[in-house]
């Protein structure tokens, strides 16, 4: 196990935290959780195409940064006035 | 070991402290604007791990790439907690600028001026 896999691993630990923040907390708080699991979710899939030296995990980064700001922005706006 | 490697090694190190930190700081903190900045903190630490990968790879597909991965989240750290106070201040008080023009509670250029609690 080299070093960007421990990382990997590392990070990985860290996301069930936020999905208990998702899960338990007011919609506010899950909305932050939500947008700090896809920063997460997006480098620990940088570090596994290092560490595997595999392309497919980098592209799967390269779509999942987009999307997860953009699903991101959208419970924000949704959550103006329409989530409870 | 090179001077690449163990530059890769630091920059490994500091972005993966940096995203440690702010998932702790998510845990930690109470209040969702305090936990806003947990997102910054962590949209900081993505562009070092993609400098580790380019210091590993050099310009390589795989490094390219990182570094567009790295930039995306770097730029989206932001916007994601501008657009998401700005979400929260309307869904609390129905208008975001109110805060800052109605004068409640002091100086808005340094935060001071929302009104601490449990939201």
């Amino acid at each position: 196990m080299n070093e960007w896999e421990i990382a990997a691993v590392a990070l990985t630990a860290a996301l069930p935290a936020c999905l208990a923040v998702c899960l338990l907390s007011p919609p506010a708080h899950g909305l932050v959780a939500l947008e700090l699991g896809g920063v997460l979710a997006s480098t620990i899939l940088m570090l596994l195409a290092e560490g595997f030296h595999r392309q497919p995990f980098i592209d799967l980064a390269v779509v999942l940064a987009p999307l997860s700001l953009i699903s991101s922005l959208l419970f924000a706006r949704l959550m103006e006035r329409h989530l409870d | 070991m090179s001077w690449r490697t163990a530059a890769a090694s630091a920059f490994l190190v500091a972005g993966a402290g940096l995203e440690l930190l702010a998932t702790l700081g998510l845990c930690a903190l109470r209040d969702a604007y305090d936990r806003l900045h947990c997102v910054a903190l962590a949209g900081l630490g993505a562009p070092l791990i993609a400098i580790a990968i380019v210091f590993r790879e050099s310009f390589s597909l795989i490094g390219d790439k990182a570094l567009l991965v790295g930039a995306m989240l770097l730029l989206s750290g932001p916007v994601l907690v501008h657009a998401t106070l700005r979400s929260l201040l309307i869904r609390e008080r129905g208008d975001w600028r109110d805060v800052a023009e109605d004068g409640e509670g002091g100086d808005a250029g340094t935060g001071l001026w929302m009104e601490r609690g449990e939201r």
